[in-house]
């Protein structure tokens, strides 16, 4: 029988649809009895998208102006 | 009734704005820069922290870019292609910095029982409430913080995964690290992420 921790370790190679058979049925048997690690699991799967938003940046003005002045200055200089 | 073009229409867009580039056409390679520069930015100054690093590796990015279009082949998207240049750009300055380093033991994660058995059960699931159109922006500091004090190969793989979306395969090439030990280290960075959304969730239902 898988324990919690066995079930967790395992949770990003099942994400990613990467188990063996056996592993594959060693944590479904775990999730269909244990309440906690199939809580668990939603909010590992939930994890990865909210830290994409969090994380989300955006360029400030002046610093794409510079960005555009100094390619053009770069790009004529060159042809 | 999107005011967002599908991925394939970007990706054709961008295909036509590369072949005119390759014959020499300057405003279709900043039709391109335009495009790509804030994900390029972003890319950067999430890995570098540094405005002025980030500025800079994204003009170094863009002007190789231009050098190298005639070498770009148009079977791969013009998007992943800059975004993997900067990615290794990224990198390399990060290798030249010192940076301190935070110990592994002291990656966040789940608790276990000496049996194996989670000791805390998590208080609610968030993971429906994570699909507002919103993120609230305290939880969104608080990922930040989570995701910086991670150990710097951690931080790397994380960001180049969940939030940049390179492959396993394109990580390991820009990285030199193996497949099985990137993913072994996005699992415990994801689990020290989950542990800090985790405590931000049930901060008020916890009593502290
Ligand atoms: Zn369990």
């Amino acid at each position: 029988m898988y324990t919690c921790k066995d079930a967790i370790n395992l949770l990003l190679n099942f994400l990613d649809g990467e188990m063996t058979p056996e592993e594959s049925r060693h944590l479904k048997e775990h999730l269909s009895g244990c309440a906690p690690c199939v809580d668990f699991l939603r909010t590992y799967k939930a994890t990865p998208g909210l830290c994409k938003r969090a994380m989300a940046q955006q360029m400030p003005k002046e610093v794409s102006a510079k960005l555009t002045e100094y390619l053009r200055a770069r790009i004529k200089s060159a042809s | 009734m999107s005011d967002e073009m599908s991925d394939e229409a970007v990706k054709e867009e961008d295909r036509q704005l590369v072949a005119r580039a390759q014959a020499g056409d300057i405003s279709a390679f900043e039709a391109l820069v335009e495009a790509h520069r804030d994900k390029v930015y972003g890319l950067t100054l999430r890995m570098t922290r540094s405005e002025a690093d980030a500025a800079e590796i994204t003009q170094d990015t863009f002007l190789s870019a231009y050098q190298h279009l005639k070498d770009f082949r148009g079977d791969a998207a013009f998007g992943s292609w800059v975004h993997r240049i900067a990615a290794n750009n990224a990198l390399m300055r990060l290798r030249h910095r010192r940076v301190v380093q935070a110990a592994e033991e002291e990656i966040q994660g789940p608790e276990f029982t000496e049996r194996g058995s989670l000791a805390e059960y998590p208080l609610q699931d968030w993971s429906r409430s994570a699909e507002g159109k919103i993120l609230d922006a305290e939880l969104g500091r608080a990922i930040q913080g989570a995701a910086d004090r991670l150990p710097e190969g951690y931080r790397e793989v994380f960001l180049l995964k969940d939030v940049e979306g390179l492959s396993y395969e394109q990580i390991a090439e820009v990285t030199g690290d193996s497949i099985p030990a990137i993913k072994s280290r996005l699992h415990r960075a994801r689990l020290a992420l989950r542990e800090a959304i985790d405590q931000f969730y049930n901060q008020g239902s916890a009593g502290g």
